[in-house]
């Protein structure tokens, strides 16, 4: 099952996690809450359309939905932050069933415009209704009490070991024989059903699990800036980036998303630094994407690695 | 009883029928060979078994039972299985793995009963040697034969072949009868091929097709003696050839 260097891996994480809070100044645990939140997102999506071949536009509605699972039920009870947020990702998962069924009877870009239509719905009920307060946004403050201190310090332990964590779980997941049908079903859909995987479950398992892994990241990085509007958590720089990453890292690979994550940030960083302003970036990574659809379909990851092999 | 039983199955692509029609009676124990020309509806016949295809009327019974309706992975697990005419790989997945799917899944066997399981379909087939080659990296005759690992690893008591040996050198052909001839124990297999010596050895009944519909069913010498056999194939009447 797992093995031991990724137990120590996990354990590593957390280690790091908690010298990172006490070390790192503010500025930098922000960025990296938003670098592991969105690896893990990316990772979801990579899960879903890399190895499931479901293309999903719509999957920025778990981030938002997620994210509001949390602010609400954690201002309106008593219950503790961060059991609300580890609830988070299994009720969104549950809540996913559902829509998962009836959505499944879209095929290929069908399924993926339609997930699209789904999320602009979401967003615009979640606009009318009176608990989200709209454009004026909602504040964090669970049981009603605003939060003491830095969020952002159990945040990055939290997401450091769930990152890590995810990339573990993944990889012993790929070793179990629902791993190896999701190889299978990554590599040749219809020779997947001839050999007896029930791929329309597999689908709905796959589309499950990443509705509640976009929502728990969602929810996690929310916790630092505790404050969120439907505009911001339902927007679609979320399904983007998720898409960017993966693409440019390397789709059906567990190692493209750590790949893309660091191409965009670093690209992002790098730029604000050299003074580019706000979203120039984005072209930069949307022509970077389309070279490296040219140059290498699957991504950035698959070729290095080619690389690596034979050198 | 039967085994599989087709009754009046049809299959209409817009306006062709690429089956017509087709009454077929499968029992245990017997290779039934299956020839006609390019396009008369052998290989949508077997997706029609497999339920790739679904029929536009008529019904398919597994043992008296209604399967007419089942979707593929429920086939497979309840007992047919195909080697398709294009093989169907798992590009980047071993060869080990590849086999070991279908004997998870079509044969439902536990994690240590497929090992051994797998190994045995590996040697039979001829892949002993290539158990951690990549998929995607065999060459034809390989991926020809894992095909039929595949499909043999599900353990299915209907087999359907599609032109398992074409594009296969002579003595590779034989390879093919000789494995073929060893797996008819306690199963039905249907063989779609070009090649008559192949079906000769392997098959005691022969079926034709022409035009979606099946002309003729028999034992293999009255088949292969039938004037209509020449029919199909020698363009009488002349539009029959092509
Ligand atoms: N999916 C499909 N869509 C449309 N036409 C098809 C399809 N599959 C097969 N056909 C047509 O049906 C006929 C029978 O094809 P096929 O079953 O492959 O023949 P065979 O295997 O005997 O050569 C052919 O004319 C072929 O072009
Ligand atoms: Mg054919």
């Amino acid at each position: 099952m797992i093995r031991p260097f990724e137990l120590a891996a996990v354990a590593l994480a957390l280690g790091l996690g908690i010298l990172g809070a006490r070390m790192l100044d503010a500025g930098l645990l922000f960025l990296a809450c938003e670098v592991l939140t969105l690896f893990i997102m990316a990772q979801m999506w990579n899960l879903l359309a890399g190895y499931g071949g479901q293309v999903s536009l719509g999957h920025q509605v778990f981030v938002g939905i997620g994210v509001y699972a949390l602010f609400l039920t954690a201002n309106a009870t008593t219950l503790p932050l961060w059991l609300v947020l580890a609830g988070v990702p299994f009720a969104v998962a549950l809540a996913a069933i559902p829509l998962g069924m009836v959505m499944f009877h879209l095929k290929a870009a069908y399924f993926a415009v339609g997930m699209w239509v789904v999320a602009e719905i979401v967003q615009q009920i979640a606009y009318k209704m009176p608990f989200v307060r709209g454009t004026a946004g909602l504040v964090l403050r669970p049981g009603g009490q605003s939060i003491q201190g830095y969020p952002e310090q159990i945040v990055f332990v939290i997401a450091l070991v769930a990152a890590v964590g995810l990339m573990v779980a993944l990889r012993v997941f790929l070793r179990t024989r629902a791993g190896l049908a999701t190889l299978a079903l990554r590599d040749n859909e219809g020779a997947a059903r001839a050999a007896g995987v029930n791929v329309q479950r597999l689908h709905l398992i796959l589309f499950c699990v990443t509705a509640g892994g976009c929502a728990g990241a969602g929810a996690l990085y929310y916790i630092t800036t505790l404050y969120v509007t439907p505009n911001d958590a339902f927007q679609l720089n979320w399904i983007v980036a998720m898409m960017v990453v993966t693409v440019i890292g390397g789709t059906g690979t567990l190692a493209g998303p750590v790949l893309g994550v660091a191409i965009l940030i670093g690209l992002r960083e790098g730029m604000t630094a050299a003074g580019f302003s706000g979203d120039q970036y984005w072209i930069v990574m949307g022509l970077l994407s389309v070279a490296v659809l040219l140059v290498s379909p699957r991504g950035l990851w698959p070729t290095l690695a080619g690389i690596f092999r034979k050198g | 009883m039967s085994l599989l039983a087709l009754n009046g199955v049809t299959r209409r692509f817009g306006a062709l029928t690429a089956v017509d029609a087709v009454d077929l009676v499968l029992d245990a124990g017997e290779c039934v060979g299956v020839i006609g020309p390019n396009g008369a509806g052998k290989s949508t016949l077997l997706a029609l078994m497999v339920g790739d295809q679904r029929p536009n009327a008529g019904r398919l019974t597994l043992d008296g039972r209604d399967i007419t309706r089942l979707a593929v992975h429920e086939r497979v697990r309840a007992g047919i299985a195909r080697a398709a005419q294009i093989p169907q790989t798992f590009a980047s997945l071993s060869v080990l793995d590849s086999v070991r799917l279908p004997a998870l899944y079509g044969a439902g066997l536990s994690d240590r009963a497929a090992r051994d399981w797998v190994d045995e379909v590996l040697a039979l087939c001829g892949l002993a040697d290539k158990a951690q080659a990549t998929a995607g990296a065999l060459g034809l005759l390989d991926r020809k034969r894992l095909e039929l690992a595949k499909a043999l690893a599900a353990r299915p008591r209907v087999l359907l072949l599609d032109e398992i040996a074409a594009g296969l050198t002579e003595p590779e052909v034989d390879t093919m009868v000789a494995l073929v001839q060893g797996l008819r124990e306690g199963r039905a297999i249907l063989w779609v091929e070009h090649i008559p010596m192949a079906l000769r050895a392997a098959c005691e009944r022969l079926i034709v097709m022409d035009r979606g519909a099946k002309t003729l069913d028999g034992p293999f010498a009255q088949v292969w003696s039938d004037p209509g056999l020449q029919a199909v194939y020698m363009g009488v009447p002349a539009d029959a050839a092509a």
